[in-house]
């Protein structure tokens, strides 16, 4: 006689399966909100429309937070990326003497509240006029978002063999070149996805925006911020459905780009 | 399952029919087993030919497809792991890392309900059983593998079970170490009267440990001994190439009478007694002559038993020579002769003759691979 | 000696990099960091210690001040039921997703991540629609019965608490994931066949082995905790702030910096010298998107 099921692995499982929900749920309950006819929020959502996108689109305030955030968080990829890979090849080939201060200065971002810094550069920046502006936020997320690209690229290029890069030294490659035909292609994958994970940390940034953001320049995370607390419309809803599609294929994709550079 | 402290001997354990499948592929094919009280078994075979299966289905972490299993008196097929009261070593040490070895080899006493002052008590004699007394204070990581190893077994033993499972107990220890542990294991084993069950793929440690030898390939045993009888007679060609080195002679049945003849590719006739015929031959099939490297002597022509072989290389090995030869058809032949013979007329590109006394030939029915 | 040294900052060796070059890569990381990250907060602290005369003064305002003392237990707190929250609910599906067939596992991580690939605002909106007067979670308890009318569930401090766990969740998770993963299969059968049953196995043998994920899970979620803004903001009432809701409105209401400096420093201050003395438990590399 075979033991069945036991009643333990069952509650586990029932439990873990609620706890996926609660996790879940929130995330996909604004999916059909988006649709909704009505101006204010209720469930089950009554009509299907795509006004709330059509209005999305169309509006001009929306628009501008969206391109300024897509044109932060690019340039935060762009900086956060060249600047950590350069310090972690500086850490992982150099003589290591800097190693401490380095380490304690790569986790402090982390640490220390996102508030903190979002109110110590509220203040530094509007004394120097960076507020409000492109190269402010940039300059703060490319802070924010630097530890993880140094992670990345640091599991990366600790796998790389030093005498790979001397041998091509030996060759008569110059350090530069080196680097750049031997180590970085190698590093490249690890590299993109430090990049692409500047860009969303910058793109879903929150706190600093809240306090940098002008009356006319504001990122879409301190739009969202504002119409959240004053009027929930569906309009919310939509923008979170478009950005769950948009997290959903560049993880696809990251996902796609990983698999192909492995076969 | 009631636990009587005092029958510290060993079980019987009957495994009838079992078979287990992963999905498609078949890991233990219908394998029967029977296992006297006390006895030292070794399950030995090529990678995946489903000994840890076996383990694991005596242990009760894989519940088996079809088949049954009894150990002692009771059927513990489908018994949780915890409920069946029997040893195992496993071949990572598997010590508890936030445990002092005292509370490790403690642990199943506590299990059992046992009181501490005697479950201490208990362990310690353990201890000293495998010779780590006053080790109880460290942890696993202050302990080199085979005193890591030791503790595992006083583990295993401090609750007297009447059966001990060791799955490649010793694969992750140095020659050496190795050595002294199979020692260790067979004392245990004499001291206690316990049954072991002792999974290796190293065939010199089942021949020497074990009273018997379960030869497994695909989930089937092949054949199941004393180690003298699978390594003097083995019962299909499958475990004469598998234990030890042997010489695969493709040969041809003439007749098959009071003896039997076949002839070489060498072209020699030999009447083999009938005795060494392992499998039914007939006359005019295709078959194979089995011979063991250090049962070759050199020299004899006109014996009932000789033959031609082409030399290609003499390997000087200290207290052995290996002679590497050909037949003519190709077949490698090799002998192993006592360091001290003398060869000074063979070289390599010679012919020598080799003979073979009549006991030590084996027939196979099948042609050679 | 010093002429090799000397060589050493002049001249890479193949392997390793001179001085000099190590330093200019560097340049630009050191330098960022001092101006953006070093700079405004040493500023800050500047200003609580020093405006408007150096002085103390502003620190024992945080504390002495019931109504702002009773902000700094309110967020500690907060953070405490939120890390609890996140133990209970998180332990059991990193133990799941650790012993469940690859496939199984998989799915469980997707779902277990995909929240950190999403805005914490979306995520905090997804909550202020749940919790509404005609919100899902209200229709639910109707309809079931349990209350006759809707219950007043956003601005509440349960709102905040249930809405910070969701968002740090998963940085509960992955860590028991990774300390339960590390335990081979071995331990568990091996304590079963020397008698343990289930339950006792999990409580002497896996548990005891993932208690330094549970630590640098819980920490993490604590410290990060004790600083969020975003949810209390969004999901809290007015009347019950957390610090840094607080500083928020000190500085964009009330205007007064030196009091907020201070607010600021009393929670940099903690976060850091916690994070320092349980640097060995915090593991960092381990920490992808945070807050
Ligand atoms: N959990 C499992 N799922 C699927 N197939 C399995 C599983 N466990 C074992 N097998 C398969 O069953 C067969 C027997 O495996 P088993 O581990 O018993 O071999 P083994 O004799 O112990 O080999 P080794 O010497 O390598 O330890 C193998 O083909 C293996 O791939
Ligand atoms: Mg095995």
């Amino acid at each position: 006689m075979k033991p069945s099921i036991d009643k333990g692995s069952l509650a586990l499982g029932t439990y873990v399966y609620a706890v996926l929900a609660f996790i879940v749920i929130p995330l996909v309950i604004v999916i059909p909100m988006s649709f909704g006819q009505n101006d204010y929020l209720e469930f089950p959502p009554k009509g299907f429309t795509l006004r709330w996108y059509a209005e999305y689109f169309s509006s001009r305030q929306w628009w501008s937070a969206t391109s300024l955030s897509v044109e932060v968080a690019f340039l935060t990829a762009i900086c956060a990326s060249v600047i950590g890979t350069a310090a972690t090849y500086a850490m992982v080939r150099g003589r290591g003497r800097l190693a401490t201060l380095f380490q304690i200065l790569l986790i402090g971002p982390i640490i220390v509240p996102h508030i903190a810094l979002a109110v110590g550069l509220y203040l530094f920046f509007q004394t120097i006029g960076l507020s409000g502006t492109v190269p402010g936020f940039v300059l703060a997320h490319t802070v924010l978002a630097l530890p993880f690209v140094v992670f990345t690229t640091t599991a990366a290029l600790g796998k790389v063999d030093a005498s790979l890069e001397a041998a091509a030294m030996s060759c008569g490659a110059s350090r530069f070149s080196a680097f750049r035909l031997v180590t970085l292609p190698l590093i490249l994958p690890n590299v993109v996805s430090g990049a692409l994970f500047a860009f969303i940390i910058s793109f879903d940034e929150p706190v600093v925006s809240f306090f940098l953001s002008g009356v006319r320049y504001k990122t879409l995370p301190r739009r969202m911020f504002e119409d959240i607390e004053q009027n929930l419309t569906p309009i919310i809803p939509a923008i979170a459905t478009l950005l769950i599609v948009l997290s959903i294929v560049v993880l696809l994709g990251a996902h796609l780009m990983r698999s192909r550079t492995k076969n | 399952m009631a636990m009587n402290r005092e029958q510290t001997a060993g079980a019987s354990i009957r495994i009838s029919r079992l078979e287990k499948r992963f999905g498609n592929v078949s890991a233990v094919d219908g394998v029967d087993i029977d296992i006297s009280a006390g006895e030292f078994l070794a399950l030995l075979g090529p990678s995946g030919s489903g000994k840890t299966t076996i383990l694991m289905s005596l242990a009760g972490f894989e519940f088996p497809t079809a088949g049954n299993i009894v150990i002692g008196s009771e059927d513990l097929t489908y018994v949780p792991a915890n409920k069946r009261n029997l040893g195992m070593v496993f071949q990572n040490y598997t010590l508890f890392p936030h445990m002092s070895i005292l509370d490790n080899v403690a642990f199943p006493l506590k299990m059992r309900g046992v009181a501490k002052p005697e479950r201490y008590a208990r362990a310690e004699e353990a201890l000293a059983t495998v010779r780590l007394a006053g080790y109880g204070e460290r942890f696993s990581s202050q302990l080199s593998g085979g005193q890591q190893q030791r503790v595992a077994l006083a583990r295993a033993i401090v609750y007297r079970p009447r059966v001990l499972l060791m799955d490649e107990p010793l694969s992750a220890l140095d020659k050496n170490l190795r050595e002294d542990m199979q020692l260790e294991i067979k004392r245990l084993h004499a001291e206690l009267g316990i049954t072991v069950i002792f999974v290796t793929h190293d065939q010199s440690e089942a021949l020497t440990m074990a009273d018997r030898v379960a030869v497994l390939k695909d989930g089937r045993i092949q054949q199941i001994g004393p180690s003298r009888e699978l390594y003097e007679r083995p019962a299909n060609l499958f475990t004469a190439g598998f234990i030890g080195e042997m010489n695969f002679i493709g040969v041809t049945v003439e007749s098959v009478g009071e003896a039997i003849a076949v002839s070489l590719p060498s072209g020699e006739h030999w009447n083999v007694p009938s005795t060494s015929a392992v499998d039914p031959l007939q006359a005019g099939q295709k078959a194979v002559l089995a011979v063991r490297p250090e049962r070759l002597q050199i020299g004899g022509e006109g014996a009932a038993f000789a033959f031609h072989v082409k030399l290609a290389d003499i390997v000087y090995a200290g207290s052995a020579l290996l002679l590497i030869g050909h037949l003519p058809d190709g077949t490698e032949i090799r002998a192993r002769l006592p360091g001290a013979s003398d060869l000074s007329t063979l070289t390599p590109g010679a012919t020598a003759v080799f003979s073979v006394p009549k006991e030590a030939i084996l027939l196979y029915a099948g042609g050679a691979k | 000696m010093t002429s090799g040294i000397r060589s050493q900052f002049w001249h890479s060796d193949g392997r390793r990099l001179s001085g000099l070059s190590t330093l200019l890569l560097l340049l630009p990381f050191f330098a960022i960091i001092a101006f953006v990250f070093v700079y405004p907060i040493g500023q800050l602290l500047w200003i609580s210690f020093t405006e408007p005369k150096p002085t103390l003064d502003n620190y024992a305002r945080v504390v002495t001040n019931p109504v702002y003392a009773r902000v700094l237990l309110r967020t500690l707190w907060t953070a405490v039921l939120v890390t609890g929250l996140c133990v209970i609910l998180g332990f059991p599906v990193a133990y799941y997703m650790s012993r469940a067939r690859a496939a199984v596992a998989a799915f469980v991580g997707v779902c277990v991540i995909l929240p950190l690939w999403s805005s914490v605002l979306v995520r905090t909106a997804a909550w202020s629609f749940l919790l509404q007067r005609q919100g899902l979670v209200n229709s639910g308890l109707m309809a079931t019965g349990i209350t006759s009318e809707p219950l007043k569930l956003l601005y509440t401090q349960s709102a905040v608490v249930v809405a910070m766990a969701h968002v740090l969740l998963p940085f509960m998770i992955l860590p028991i994931f990774g300390a339960l993963r590390s335990i081979p299969d071995d331990y568990m059968r091996a304590a079963a066949v020397l008698g343990a049953p289930r339950f006792r196995t999990f409580l002497e043998v896996i548990l005891p082995l993932s208690l330094p994920g549970i630590a640098s899970g819980s920490l993490l979620v604590f410290l990060t905790a004790l600083g969020f803004f975003i949810t209390p903001a969004l999901l809290g009432s007015p009347q019950e702030l957390m610090i840094a809701t607080l500083v928020s409105q000190q500085i964009r209401e009330v205007l007064d910096w030196p009091f907020a400096s201070a607010l600021v420093g009393v929670l940099t201050l903690f976060v850091t010298l916690l994070a320092l003395i349980f640097s060995k438990t915090l593991r960092f590399d381990r920490l992808m998107g945070a807050q």
